[in-house]
């Protein structure tokens, strides 16, 4: 790296500018840029500055090379402008939500072809659909990236006056509880899976023993599972309806009744925790039974409160008037 | 305090377009890029030197301003000149400011009366 001695800062930014660029633009624009800071070096020695220091000044006042050469190549400086924004969110938006769902939903009864581990089939459905919204996410991207930076007129649709959203009855529930329920009972669904896994309560041979009995995942806990995704599709629906409506309250106390009901059974009669994590801890009976009789009440307390919340929820929604 | 926040967005959104403009009525005097910004900032239309070098190519690729090499000085500099589409364009612009300018005029003065 020797021939850094021989050039000066106008050359190496010369360079930077435009090395980029065609051949006939680059000559052109090399000698053009060359004499105009030359110009412009001249300019600030001729009022007195030393040359070393004019050479610094100017350059820095001319700024990042990488910036003037995409006002050259009139290249946007942005990944997605203004032009093509818009679109971009749509459709990646369109594409998260039906996707990489779909595919995990395929991936997972594919799976459940070759195994019958239920948390190997969750696991395989979920991290695909998460390769693939990152997927989706990219290759939207990546083409808008392309579309913005080459000089087509895609003929893309404007917006018309058809796309006005109708005006939403008075929204009783707000996306914002959607979300908050969503991801609530995406939590649940994590923590019934990651339990098998990692419960940082090691047994007698080291490893992490699991805090449910094993043996649910022949039965019980998918079908738990199964209520809880049923429950995210409801909490969308909901959100989509706007009110609780009758049927909104018939549908939470059906999935109420859907959780609780196993759920409280499987307490009950002590077939919810795994043994062997009952012995790592040194539970006595007696702690036992008082932990299951606090899950059934625990349960019957949440479930019977959240249908109570419906229901007065409903009486408001059908006395508001105009509602 | 908030007036001196918003007001240079507003001025740079208001002299966007007149540096086009200055270069093409300056520039039917020939002159190359250095000179060209001296006279603009002298006549108090200051624009920076990284925007105006690539506006003036630019222009000469939509053959607004000619362009031409001219090697007798000591270092050789390109020389741009307004050419006859460049007038028509300058002749547009300028039109359109003083419609501007007696628009808002008669605004103005509306509102005092």
């Amino acid at each position: 790296m020797t021939t850094t001695q021989t050039n000066t800062l106008t050359d190496r930014y010369v360079h930077a500018t435009t090395r980029w660029m065609s051949e006939e633009k680059r000559d052109d624009i090399s000698r053009e840029l060359t004499a105009t800071i030359d110009d412009m070096i001249a300019g600030r020695v001729e009022a007195g500055e030393d040359p070393a220091e004019a050479e610094r000044d100017v350059l820095t006042e001319l700024g990042d090379p990488s910036a003037l050469a995409a006002q050259y190549g009139n290249q946007p400086l942005h990944l997605i402008g203004p032009r093509y924004f818009l679109l971009w969110r749509r459709l990646t938006l369109l594409g998260l939500i039906w996707i990489p769902a779909t595919v995990g939903v395929i991936v997972a009864l594919a799976q459940l072809a070759s195994t019958d581990d239920p948390a190997s089939v969750i696991g395989h459905g979920i991290g695909t659909a998460f390769e693939v919204a990152v997927q989706v996410v990219f290759w939207t991207t990546l083409a808008f990236a392309i579309l913005e930076r080459v000089d087509v007129d895609a003929k893309i649709p404007g917006w018309s006056i058809d796309r006005l959203p109708e005006v939403p009855r008075r929204q009783q529930i707000g996306l914002a509880d959607m979300i908050a329920g969503v991801f609530f009972t995406g939590l649940v669904i994590a923590v019934l899976v990651l339990q098998h896994f990692r419960s940082w309560v090691e047994g007698p041979s080291g490893d992490d023993v699991p805090v449910l009995d094993p043996d649910l995942w022949s039965f019980w806990l998918p079908l738990l599972i199964g209520v809880l995704v049923v429950s995210m599709v409801f909490e969308v629906v909901k959100f989509r309806i706007g009110r609780f409506t009758w049927p909104v309250v018939a549908g939470t106390i059906l999935i109420s009744l859907a959780w609780a009901v196993p759920f409280i059974y499987l307490a009950a009669n002590d077939m919810l925790l795994s043994p062997e994590f009952v012995q790592a801890l040194d539970i006595t009976p007696t702690v036992l039974d008082r932990i299951n009789l606090g899950t059934v009440l625990v349960t019957i307390a949440v479930e019977v409160g959240t249908v109570i919340d419906a229901v007065v929820k409903n009486r408001k929604a059908t006395r508001a008037p105009g509602a | 305090m908030t007036k001196d926040d918003v007001l240079p967005g507003h001025l740079q959104e208001l002299r966007r377009g007149t540096a086009v403009m200055a270069s093409l009525a300056a520039l039917r005097e020939p002159g190359y890029g250095y000179a060209l910004l001296q006279t603009l900032g002298d006549a108090g239309i200051a624009v920076d030197a990284n925007t105006l070098y690539p506006l003036l190519r630019r222009l000469e690729e939509q053959k607004l301003l000619t362009a031409e090499w001219d090697t007798t000085a000591s270092r050789p500099r390109k020389i741009y000149r307004t050419g006859p589409e460049g007038e028509r364009v300058l002749a547009a612009m300028l039109a359109d400011l003083d419609a501007l300018r007696a628009s808002v005029n008669r605004l103005t003065e509306g509102n005092a009366s």
